[in-house]
Parts: structure tokens; C-alpha cells; sequence
């Protein structure tokens, strides 16, 4: 199998498999610590996720949120997590923190209420960062084994080029997650981030503009609708809708590419999105 | 009284005859799509800001019209100069033509028509650098105080909240609506218990009905979600800092709005009408009611925090207000106003309430608030109609 990957190199994991990227990944646990996380993160040349939860979620929607938090900083594409809470959030960042640290991945906290203000919680925040990224900065990719490469699949239901794509890829030897019925675009990217996939193939629809998304790589691929011709830049790749079979090797060798460490059209264009899929209104 | 406010105040008057306290360019992505194209073109840019944000826009999303008005009204708001729409294709139109309907000053860039984000940034960059210019050439003239629309939020609520900070905004409220200026109380769960109290102030039976049916319907959406709201409300934090019930953190919420009579209750991210105090219904979210309020035409939020919350607006300074001394020298910077000064009998709340007021008409005439020196920025997209 690995021989059929000649060129695949990546980054090994403590717990097993590897990652494609090797981010500091500075996540707030809430909304409030949007700020003092985009600050670290851009000083630090980290990536850092906006989001607008983590207050006043009720019943099954705070645990889901949580679990999407975890699953995305625990992806194999990051390498190190700081996560900046308030203090007082509903989605606490300590127990954030601790759940992410229990799945094996490198955590910190810095809080900024305890800290002692945004400047401070900024300071620290920061001090972590650095230190996380020095560390990461001395691994290099080493081979890796194809078979270990998850490709999440970002489509509608009912998608016969998705379908047939998908087939495409596991005869090449990787895996693919299809993303749960219902969820498309940037909200299936998180759950198929959450799932393990180190990379997402997205095929939006006709009318559906390709969008990013902060912690793995998205692979754009436009399907020849008007929208797609007109947003050509923003797709990684065109493809035919009728041929999926002349398709299939185009896609691989675009996702490998990716994989191995070639920015894709989103990361070119900073699109760092994080649209989450919620099972409840805020209250 | 009144001709002695208006001498105080200076704002930028629009042309559509709202006035604005602040003098930003937007840059607004339509949807998330274009999200970078919208940062990177406001990146380094003085004056022009981005706002990112989680509206994707998916095509029969029950949640399209409120977040529609809600974009809307946010661009609108007077505080903005212009607008730069960032456009994914000719379906965000009709956003487009809404801001404009407000009498606001707006450029579109369509991403379809760049090729994508790249061509976009480079079509809007001199458009957002030619709104700055304009911008730029706008000069303070004296604002009539009718037109300052100050918004009343609370956020890291503690004990001390409905004792020290939220009655001395009280103050400072009446005094404003009493001067002629509107004042806005939002945060719909956070008045669960204090409904009667309020609608019993209302101006007219009409009003009073419909303050009591926001709560009541809140009450109910809660029980269809089959959900304990105890679970989110009070907050973690709020149990710490000493609350027990929602029904006392509302008791201690509603005091925010002093004693004035209620002149009427308004939906989310919509304009009032004539001057006086006002509900809207938003969330106890305290990001999604800072927008909400913003995109009904608040200039300046007022805001008062126990457990120190570091929050503002892209667009609207946020006077922040801490309910105890401890919180206000711990969070260095963050905290605009301590009223917990009350508390050794070195201030009266009266002292406190006048002290808001006049913080609130300095920030009106430009000095900034922590939040602005900050860059606290914060944004969401309320939604209402997607549920499990």
C-alpha cells in the first residue's frame, strides 16, 4: 500500500496516525474570548477560530457544541491547542480544555478572568503559543501510509459524483467519511473535521459559493455551474459532472498535492471559517 | 433642559437625517463565503472595518428574513458612513437593495463578477479607500439629544449587579429619556419574573400586553424545546458570582431601566419610534443583543458586567460598568466605569447614575471607550426558526 504512495509525507501523531498540517490551534470557548483569541492567534502566526457560541446553550445543544469544539482541535491536523475562555461562559473552558487533554492532544488554557483582563490573558496567551509552536517547529514530516489518510466528503445527499468519487478514493487506498445526511458546506466541514478527517473534498452545489474552514485543509472542486465558472479562483480544481470516472485521478492527485502540503484556494485566500451546526437557539 | 443637552452632544449627521456618533466604513460580507474577501479588503485600512460572520445563506433557511433585517439594520446604523456590501453573487441583492431603502450610502462588490476572492479584493479595495476619503470629510455638528439611542445590556451578571451597577445605569437612563433621548432594554430571559413590573409602566395597554406576551412566548418556546432553561440561565458564572434564580437575576436585569414609563416594545434588530425607553426581544446572549440592538439603531451600548466581560461592538462604543470594585481593578483596562464605589459609602447611586451619563455623552462626542482601544469587536448571527 505505502509503495503506492511514493511521495506522502506527514506528520506522526503520539497516539497514532498523522496530520497533514501542524497548526497551534487558539480556540475560544465562547464568543466573549473571540478577541483576545484572534489577537494571540495573529501575533503568533497561529490560526485562530471566530465563532459565536458558548454562552446559554440549553439541553442537548451545549454537549454537541462541546464535542464539536473537541473534535476540531483534537483533528490530527493540529498539533498543539490553547484555549482562550472568559470565565463565567455556559461551555466551560476549563472542562474544554481537560476534555481536549483527556483525547491526547497538547493543551493549554488561559482564561481571562483569571488572568486578570484581556491584556494579560492576551500576554499569556501568547507565551503559550510561542511555546507550543517552538516545539512543533522541530518536527518534520516523515513518510506516511496512505491508508491512514481520511478524506471527509462534503456533499448533498443523493450526490452520484460524490458517491462515485468516493469508491474512486478507496480503490487508491484512502478513507472516506461522507458527511451526515443534512449537514453541507462549512457546518459538515467541522463534523468531518470532529470525525477525523485530516482533509475535506467539498463539491458544493450549483448555486452553493466554496467556503473555508480554519483547522484542516478544504479541497474545493467546482462541477461547471454558472456560480462555479464565475468563483473559478476560489475551487481548486474543475471538474466534468457527466465523466466521473475521468473525474476520479484528477481528485486524488489534487488531494494529494494538498496533503502533502501545498496550500489549497481557501488557505490561499485566508477563508478560516467556523460555521457550526447547532441543535438549539441561543438563549 | 433639552437646549442644555443639545449643546452637549455633536454627532454626524446623515443623509437620510440619522445621526451617528462614530464614522466607520463596513465592510460587510453578504454571506461566509466572502468573508475573507470582506477582511482582507478592510485589512490595514483606517477607518473601514470587516465583519465576519456564520450566515451561509442556504437556499429555504427558515431564519433568512431576521437575519436579513438584522445585516440591514446593522449597516445602517448611523454610526456607519458607508457601506461596502461584499457580494457572492446576484442573489445577495436584495440585501443590497434593503440597506439601500434605509437611506444608506452603499458600494457592492460582487465576487462573481472578480473571478473570486482575489479579483473581489483587489475591485474593492479602492472602493473601500473611496468611502474612507468621503468619510473623512464628515464634520461633527451639534446632535439634537432625540436622536442619541443608547443601549442597556448586562453581561457576567453577579449579586451586586441589581444593587450597584444596573440601578445606576437606571438613573442615567431616565435622566436621558428625560432629556428627550431613547434608551433600550433587550435580553427577553433575563426579564422572565420582571414582566408585570415593567408593563405596569407601559404607556399605553397595548404596550403593557405585548411586554408581558414577549416573555410569555419566550416561556413557551422553552417548554416546546422540552428543555430546563435552569441549565443556561443563570449562567455557571452567574452562580458563582452569587445568583440563585433567574427570576432574582431579572429582578436585578430590569433595573437597567430605571423607573421611566415603558413607550413600547420592539422585535429584534427593528428601529423604535418616537423617543423614550424601549424592549426589544433578543436573547440573553450578549453578543447576538449587542448586534440586535445595534442593528435597531443603538449609537452607544451601556453595558454592566460583575464577572468582567471584555465586550464591544464593531461599530458602536460599549461603555462598560463593573458592579464591584475587585472586578473593575482586576480586568486592567476593560472596564470603563466601576460602580461598585457604591458599596463603601463613597458614592450614592444618584452620584454613579449622573457619573454614566456623562461618560455615555463623552463617548457620544468621540472620546473612545475601553472597548474601541481595545478592538473588541465581537459579532453573531441571531437565529430563531432552526431548532432540533
Amino acid at each position: 500500500m505505502s509503495a503506492a504512495a511514493p511521495g506522502l509525507r506527514a506528520y506522526r501523531r503520539p497516539g497514532g496516525g498523522f496530520g497533514i498540517r501542524n497548526h497551534v490551534l487558539v480556540l475560544p470557548s465562547v464568543v466573549c474570548a473571540t478577541q483576545a483569541a484572534r489577537a494571540i492567534a495573529e501575533a503568533e502566526e497561529a490560526v485562530g477560530i471566530v465563532h459565536q457560541h458558548g454562552c446559554l446553550h440549553v439541553g442537548d445543544d451545549l454537549r454537541h457544541t462541546e464535542d464539536e469544539l473537541v473534535g476540531t482541535a483534537v483533528n490530527p491536523d493540529v498539533g498543539a491547542v490553547l484555549v482562550v475562555s472568559l470565565g463565567c461562559e455556559t461551555l466551560r473552558g476549563k472542562r474544554l480544555a481537560a476534555a481536549i487533554g483527556e483525547r491526547g492532544q497538547t493543551v493549554e488554557l488561559v482564561g481571562i478572568q483569571a488572568a486578570g483582563g484581556s491584556a494579560r490573558a492576551v500576554a499569556e496567551g501568547r507565551e503559550a503559543v510561542a511555546r507550543m509552536r517552538a516545539a512543533l517547529a522541530e518536527q518534520e514530516r516523515e513518510p506516511a501510509d496512505l491508508g491512514g489518510l481520511a478524506v471527509g466528503i462534503d456533499a448533498g445527499e443523493d450526490d452520484s459524483l460524490a458517491g462515485a468519487l468516493a469508491v474512486a478514493l478507496m480503490d487508491r487506498g484512502l478513507r472516506v467519511l461522507m458527511a451526515p445526511a443534512g449537514l453541507r458546506g462549512a457546518e459538515a466541514h467541522v463534523t468531518l473535521a470532529g470525525l477525523g478527517a485530516q482533509l475535506v473534498l467539498s463539491l458544493p452545489g450549483p448555486d452553493d459559493a466554496p467556503i473555508g474552514f480554519a483547522a484542516v485543509p478544504v479541497v474545493a472542486v467546482g462541477r461547471g455551474s454558472d456560480l462555479h465558472r464565475a468563483l473559478a479562483d476560489d475551487f481548486d480544481l474543475a471538474i466534468d459532472e457527466g465523466s466521473p470516472v475521468d473525474a476520479a485521478e484528477p481528485v486524488f492527485q489534487q488531494l494529494l498535492a494538498h496533503a502533502e502540503g501545498e496550500p489549497t484556494a481557501a488557505e490561499r485566500r485566508g477563508a478560516r471559517d467556523f460555521v457550526l451546526h447547532r441543535l438549539a437557539v441561543t438563549m | 433642559m433639552s437646549a442644555a443637552a443639545e449643546l452637549k452632544l455633536a454627532g454626524f449627521r446623515r443623509p437620510n437625517g440619522e445621526w451617528g456618533v462614530r464614522n466607520h466604513v463596513l465592510v460587510l460580507p453578504a454571506r461566509a463565503a466572502a468573508n475573507a474577501a470582506a477582511e482582507s479588503i478592510a485589512a490595514g485600512l483606517d477607518g473601514a472595518v470587516a465583519v465576519s460572520h456564520e450566515w451561509v445563506g442556504a437556499a429555504g433557511d427558515p431564519d433568512a428574513e431576521l437575519v436579513e433585517r438584522t445585516l440591514a439594520g446593522f449597516a445602517a446604523n448611523p454610526n456607519v458612513a458607508a457601506c461596502l456590501l461584499v457580494a457572492v453573487s446576484a442573489a445577495d441583492e436584495g440585501l443590497a437593495e434593503r440597506i439601500r431603502a434605509r437611506g444608506q450610502r452603499l458600494e457592492l462588490v460582487t465576487m462573481a463578477e472578480h473571478g473570486g476572492t482575489a479579483g473581489t479584493v483587489a475591485a474593492g479595495r479602492p472602493l473601500a479607500e473611496r468611502l474612507v476619503a468621503e468619510a473623512a470629510g464628515a464634520l461633527r455638528e451639534p446632535m439634537p439629544i432625540s436622536a442619541l439611542v443608547v443601549g442597556l445590556e448586562c453581561g457576567g451578571s453577579d449579586a451586586l449587579s441589581g444593587i450597584t451597577a444596573n440601578p445606576a445605569l437606571g438613573i442615567a437612563s431616565d435622566r436621558l429619556v428625560a432629556e428627550g433621548a431613547t434608551t433600550m432594554l433587550s435580553e427577553v430571559p433575563e426579564l422572565v419574573g420582571a414582566e408585570r413590573l415593567l408593563a405596569r409602566r407601559a404607556v399605553s395597554p397595548e404596550v403593557g400586553r405585548r411586554m408581558e406576551a414577549v416573555v410569555h412566548e419566550f416561556e413557551r418556546s422553552v417548554e416546546a424545546l422540552g428543555v430546563d432553561i435552569r441549565g443556561a440561565q443563570p449562567t455557571p458564572g452567574n452562580i458563582e458570582g452569587g445568583l440563585t434564580t433567574i427570576e432574582e437575576k431579572s429582578l436585578g436585569a430590569a433595573k437597567k431601566a430605571g423607573n421611566a414609563p415603558l413607550t413600547g416594545v420592539i422585535g429584534f434588530a427593528e428601529r423604535p419610534g418616537e423617543p423614550g425607553l424601549y424592549v426589544m426581544d433578543t436573547p440573553g446572549h450578549d453578543i447576538e443583543q449587542m448586534v440586535g440592538l445595534v442593528a435597531g439603531g443603538c449609537q452607544i451600548v451601556a453595558f454592566t458586567t460583575g464577572r468582567g466581560t471584555p465586550t464591544g461592538s464593531p461599530i458602536a462604543p460599549c461603555l462598560k460598568i463593573s458592579t464591584n470594585t475587585a472586578i473593575f481593578e482586576r480586568m486592567e483596562g476593560d472596564i470603563d466605569l466601576d460602580a461598585g464605589r457604591v458599596l463603601d459609602g463613597s458614592h450614592s447611586l444618584q452620584s454613579l447614575g449622573e457619573e454614566i451619563h456623562g461618560a455615555l455623552l463623552a463617548i457620544a462626542g468621540g472620546v473612545p471607550s475601553r472597548s474601541e482601544l481595545r478592538g473588541n469587536r465581537e459579532f453573531a448571527i441571531r437565529r430563531a426558526g432552526r431548532t432540533a
